[in-house]
């Protein structure tokens, strides 16, 4: 006597703005007809923060979680307590999703996955049933996404790199003390970015004195959890890509394209709990793994 | 049945031609030589070498040779319409594999392969996350062992094993896709698409790059066809034809999955690698992000360092645009093209010399990798561009600007059509002369050069002969002998169908002079001395003229071992025998220098040479033989072929050739000369004869000789050949050997006996000798010598004509002659001996012939039996004479014979009764009557 529960979504990308209506069915297959004490479907949605280990000592009062934040949770009752019959039988539901309405409240944020805050959205379909028999579960993850603002004025920026511009004892190399001569120049079309498309610019090595081993692209997320008494903050990365490999020739404007990954990355974010940023790396990695970074932070927006 | 019947022969009173006849100007059997050697006749020469070929079993590597030139030829004829490209890249494909080959040991990371040794595949994600400490890092470390999905290193590859595990992955890409675990796939690809950034064996790289290239499509379309499915379900929908609005919600985020995941790919040649086998999927999001893309990754490809990558990856990008967009996508190649030319100088960096040089490459070896990349992106371009001219100059000047331009003037010459390059040659030769020093690549682009100026249309005029000086300077100082003979060979035919004939001895002298100067064992070069020698002789006009050149012969001659002197004459001799448009050699040079090359193949002959081998060798020289002519001089002519037996005495076939031009020789100058030819001739061939090894050509050659002899009334000669025949007949083997098999001789000996009996009857008879019908009778001495089995058809059809010519030699008057020989007709006007003789004769072959009967018999041959009885049968009432009462008996024995062995419904035996009916003599009617009674 086996029966399956599982909630399917109308839309197939399962990304919904505010104020839109979840709809889809909850699906129930059953070998026998099933008796049951009720059919629900929660939504959630919430913020989980964390702390990461290296700056957990000085929390010492928090545990190394802090209580999720709660930014959404309604529920409703999809059947009453009675007998599903023998079969597929498909139970429609709508849902609207609306945040909550309180002054404390964040409003909807953005679904996104990082490493010390994950905003995440949730259905929950619940069976209860008969004391003997264990109540029946699915949940399904839907993904919460801003509207569409107008695109705002790109911003571009422009660098030169040289040992000149190094700040001193960055690199490794420089305990060596034996920084080569190099002149790049490098180019972002917009810090200001809009999530659906790719970050581009190029990259050109105008002189180089030695080989290059790689020139690397790296999107990193800055994260900041905490409150007015103290926060952490945590630079990781969430994609690197290479754009050079090996020696390119020089005076070669190469470009730059990165797409930025779904849920892994979103909208810059500051609320009184955490933050999220990003920042853009540029590395060149030289034959004897010296390494020279420039950093650009990048501000994203879900624009059109 | 009585044992003993005497022959009678009946005397035909009214001897009178009873055949029809008429008046002919040609002889019936004459072979039509001329037609075949006239050029104008080329189609019927193609039709009958087309009929050859198909009695010749193929060599099936040459087979696959000749489909390999079908397929090539066929891309030419449409690359003036629309140029398929797919076909022609798989032709492309096919040449890349088989020239870039390596014995190198080879080196495959995956962690779909079994076996080889781990490799961490941390070591990159540690130098990432460098904030994790020691145990951490063991931790994971020990993780990644168990991990099924670890990578492994496989070393040691030889190249076949490498190409098997090439394609094990690309079996592993299509199981996993069917098992639903699509990202394992994709893992797969990816990593194959990672072995190309691998340049450790680079003589490898091009067929590497094909292989992979191949798993890359093949995983492109996997992903392809499921998108489409998901789509369109079943229906078959082109490419062209897919609206990307009426995609499903579900397949397009299916695809802009792919995409994302393809986007996160860290390294970025197997991100490139797989965005552009998964360039046709864009079509799912969007149409129009295509073409973008296309032109986004040409300028991605930048970044990538390694010339050799580059450019192969660009061929990729090339080869999928094609595919695409057809004709569109020439662009792509074109700019392409231009991005390859800024990155020109990437190839000669100092790094990578540095690379080949370890790998123990030389310079021309590693250049050679670039250049079917080079070549596929020039292909492209040149489809794209209208005037095809100004690129070439443009690309030319460019030449002339950079440094080490060597590569890409290779590409470009062999790359572009003959009569671009022609207009341009003189441009060309100079920037080639420019920086000949230091070019590696000099003899490859001078032959390619060579080829198109091959392609020139005939003009005599003095842009060819500087060309020409030009190319001789530069020439004259390369350093490597065999490089040397590579150019010469396009350019000599070049200077063959274009310059003066004192212009081309020069340049034989200069290459004579230049092989003697270059100090190293000329026999080490034959063969491509060979292959000059080759060109020259099919691209002269007149191949004659060749050999009246002083600097032709001491060339051919130059090679020294025995074996490359043969091949050389044989080669020679082949190909001018097959551009020779005259039926007849009389120039004397030509004659004594083809006897030169002749006696060098002849030379060449000992006893383990192959039956191949020699009947190619008696080939040429009898051509030779027949071609040449004194025309009227017959004395020469003669004496031509008294050298030719000395200097080619170990060859019978050529000695059979010589007796027969001999022969040709005597009856052509028959009427207006004196008997001293056709005696000298009739001598030779007599003298010649016997150095024969088969005794069956000794025997046909003998009887030929007799016949030639009775034409010119030389009954004694003719004579002495026919002796010589009779006593060789025991001496003709049962079985001959004959392309390898062993032939049963019979056939022809019955021909060759019953040909020597018509002879015996217009040869006179020996009256010096004792015995009547000397040479008859010694023939019927000498086959009752020989042991025959008495059932062997042979020996009773020889009797049966046997008989036959007994009966014809009674009657007063022969049923032919020839003119000035007396015959024994009018020699012994039925004589009274002489007839006795010949009717006791026939008496003891028909008492033979009996015997036979008797014996087949035995033998329960009841067919054969009937047969020779109904023979016989239809002899005596023919021949015999049916008023003798022996003879009618016979006649009814046999029948009788006959008619128990089989019934008179027979055809054979209603013929001979019929014939019997129509007799009107009183004889004929009697036993006509008494046959019907029995």
């Amino acid at each position: 006597m086996t029966a399956s529960l599982t909630i399917s979504l109308k839309r197939v990308n399962k990304i919904y703005h505010e104020g839109e209506i979840i709809a889809g069915v909850v699906i129930v297959d059953t070998a026998a007809d099933l008796r049951h004490e009720g059919l629900t479907l929660t939504m959630e949605g919430s913020v989980n923060l964390q702390i990461s280990s290296k700056n957990a000592g000085i929390f010492d009062a928090f545990s190394n979680n802090i209580r999720p934040i709660n930014l959404i949770n309604t529920s409703i009752e999809l059947a009453a307590a009675g007998k599903m019959p023998i079969g597929v039988t498909e139970i429609p539901f709508e849902m609207p999703l609306v945040g909550r309405q309180s002054s404390m409240s964040l409003g909807l944020l953005e679904t996104y996955h990082g490493v010390f805050v994950n905003v995440m959205y949730t259905l929950k379909c619940s069976m209860k049933r008969s004391f003997l028999n264990k109540p029946l579960n699915a949940s399904c993850q839907f993904f919460v996404q801003y509207k569409q603002q107008e695109r705002p004025p790109s911003k571009p920026v422009r660098c030169e790199v040289s040992p000149a511009t190094l700040r001193a004892g960055g690199g490794a190399g420089a305990a060596r003390g034996t920084v080569p001569h190099f002149q790049l120049y490098a180019e972002i079309d917009s810090t200001v970015c809009a999530l659906d498309r790719p970050i581009t610019g190029k990259i050109r090595v105008d002189e180089c004195s030695v080989a290059i081993k790689s020139i690397e692209l790296q999107l990193v997320r800055v994260e900041t959890c905490g409150s007015a008494e103290g926060y952490s903050k945590d630079a990781t990365e969430v994609q690197n890509i290479q754009v050079c490999e090996g020696d390119v020739r020089r005076a070669r404007p190469v470009p730059l394209h990165l797409v930025l990954p779904r849920l892994f990355t979103c909208p810059t974010t500051a609320t009184p709990y955490f933050k999220i940023e990003f920042e853009l790396n540029i590395a060149v990695i030289f034959e004897d793994d010296y390494l020279v970074t420039e950093n650009f932070p990048i501000l994203l927006l879900r624009s059109k | 049945m009585p044992t003993y019947y005497k022959w009678c022969s009946v005397k035909k009173e009214k001897q009178k031609h009873e055949y029809p006849s008429l008046e002919v100007t040609n002889h019936p059997l004459r072979v039509e030589v001329h037609n075949l050697k006239h050029n104008s006749n080329k189609s019927l020469l193609k039709s009958l070498q087309k009929w050859s070929s198909s009695f010749e079993e193929l060599d099936p590597l040459l087979r696959f040779e000749q489909m390999d030139l079908e397929n090539n030829s066929e891309p030419t004829i449409e690359s003036d319409a629309t140029v398929n490209y797919s076909k022609i890249w798989s032709v492309k494909r096919t040449a890349i594999l088989n020239k870039y080959t390596t014995g190198e040991k080879l080196t495959i990371i995956s962690s779909y392969l079994p076996g080889g040794e781990k490799i961490s595949s941390f070591s990159a994600l540690l130098r990432q996350v460098s904030n994790l400490n020691e145990k951490v890092k063991h931790r994971l470390e020990q993780l990644d062992d168990f991990d099924e999905s670890s990578v492994r290193k496989t070393m040691g590859l030889s190249q076949q094993e490498f190409v098997t595990k090439i394609h094990m992955l690309d079996d592993e890409i299509k199981k996993a896709w069917e098992t639903e675990q699509r990202v394992k796939a994709f893992k797969i690809a990816i990593q194959c698409s990672k072995l190309l950034s691998d340049i450790s064996v680079m003589q490898f790289y091009p067929s590497k790059f094909v292989l992979i290239s191949d798993v890359l499509d093949n995983f492109g379309k996997l992903v392809y066809d499921r998108l489409k499915k998901k789509s369109f379900g079943d229906a078959a929908i082109e490419l062209e034809d897919i609206d990307s609005g009426l995609v499903p919600e579900s397949a397009r985020e299916t695809c802009q999955n792919w995409m994302f995941k393809m986007a996160s790919i860290r390294e970025l040649l197997p991100r490139l690698y797989m965005e552009m086998s998964l360039l046709k999927c864009y079509v799912f999001i969007s149409k129009d992000e295509i073409k973008p893309a296309i032109a986004r990754l040409i300028t991605m490809i930048r970044g990538i360092g390694n010339p050799l990558v580059a450019i192969y990856i660009r061929v990729y990008l090339c080869k999928v645009a094609s595919a695409l967009y057809g004709k569109e996508s020439e662009c792509y190649f074109h700019d392409n093209l231009k991005e390859f030319l800024e990155e020109y100088q990437q190839i000669f960096q100092p790094a990578m010399a540095k690379k080949f040089g370890a790998q123990l490459l030389t310079a021309d070896k590693y250049l050679s990798l670039y250049i079917p990349a080079i070549d596929w992106l020039l292909y492209g371009t040149l489809n794209t561009i209208p005037c095809k001219l100004t690129l070439l100059d443009e690309l030319l000047q460019l030449c002339d600007k950079t440094e080490n331009s060597e590569l890409l003037l290779y590409c470009i010459v062999s790359g572009f059509d003959s009569p671009n390059i022609i207009k341009k040659s003189s441009a060309i030769l100079d920037t080639i002369k420019k920086s000949a020093e230091h070019m590696v690549l000099l003899s490859p682009i001078l032959s390619a050069l060579g080829e198109h100026l091959c392609h020139a249309d005939v003009y005599r005029q003095l842009s060819s002969e500087a060309l020409s000086q030009t190319w001789w300077k530069i020439v004259s100082n390369m350093k490597s002998t065999a490089n040397f003979l590579q150019v010469l060979e396009p350019w000599i035919q070049f200077a063959c169908t274009q310059l003066s004939a004192q212009h081309i001895n020069m340049l034989l002298r200069g290459t004579i002079r230049y092989m003697i100067k270059c100090g190293k064992p000329i026999d080490d070069y034959s063969s491509q001395i060979q292959l000059v020698v080759k060109r020259m002789l099919k691209s002269i006009p007149d191949v004659e003229e060749l050999f009246l050149m002083d600097a032709f012969m001491p060339l051919v001659e130059l090679v020294q071992t025995s074996n490359a002197r043969t091949m050389m004459a044989k080669t020679v001799l082949l190909v001018f025998f097959e551009r020779c448009n005259s039926v007849q050699i009389e120039d004397h040079i030509i004659i004594a220098s083809l006897m030169r090359l002749c006696c060098i193949l002849h030379e060449a002959i000992n006893a383990v040479t192959v039956e191949d081998e020699l009947k190619i060798s008696s080939d040429l020289i009898n051509k030779y033989i027949q071609t040449v002519s004194y025309q009227d001089d017959a004395r020469e002519q003669l004496n031509f072929y008294v050298e030719c037996r000395s200097a080619f005495i170990k060859l019978d076939s050529v000695l059979k050739t010589l007796v027969h031009a001999v022969h040709a020789l005597a009856n052509r100058a028959r009427p207006s000369r004196s008997r001293w030819l056709s005696r000298a001739c009739a001598a030779y061939s007599f003298v010649t004869v016997p150095s024969l090894q088969c005794a069956l050509c000794r025997a046909q050659l003998y009887l030929l000789g007799a016949h030639a002899a009775l034409l010119v009334a030389c009954v004694g000669q003719a004579e002495a050949n026919l002796k010589a025949f009779v006593s060789l007949i025991p001496d003709i083997p049962l079985y001959v050997q004959e392309d390898g098999q062993n032939k049963p001789t019979h056939v022809k000996v019955v021909g060759l006996l019953s040909n020597f009996l018509s002879t015996l009857l217009i040869l006179p008879d020996n009256v010096d000798s004792s015995s009547k019908a000397y040479i008859l009778s010694g023939f019927i001495k000498t086959m009752e010598r020989i042991h025959w089995r008495k059932t062997d058809p042979l020996y009773y059809t020889l009797l049966l004509r046997t008989l036959d010519l007994l009966c014809n030699l009674t009657q007063e008057k022969y049923i032919y002659h020839i003119d000035g020989v007396i015959s024994n007709d009018e020699l012994y006007g039925s004589e009274e001996e002489f007839i006795d003789v010949l009717e006791n004769y026939a008496t003891n072959i028909c008492q033979e012939l009996l015997v036979v009967l008797k014996a087949l018999g035995d033998a329960k041959e009841t067919n054969k039996q009937y047969n020779l009885a109904l023979e016989l049968f239809w002899r005596i009432i023919k021949r015999g004479d049916l008023r003798e009462g022996s003879m009618t008996s016979l006649a009814i024995n046999l029948w009788v014979l006959s008619q128990k062995l089989q019934d008179s419904n027979n055809k054979f035996a209603k013929t001979l009764l019929s014939a019997l009916e129509r007799d009107t003599s009183e004889e004929g009617r009697l036993l006509f009557d008494k046959l019907n009674e029995t």
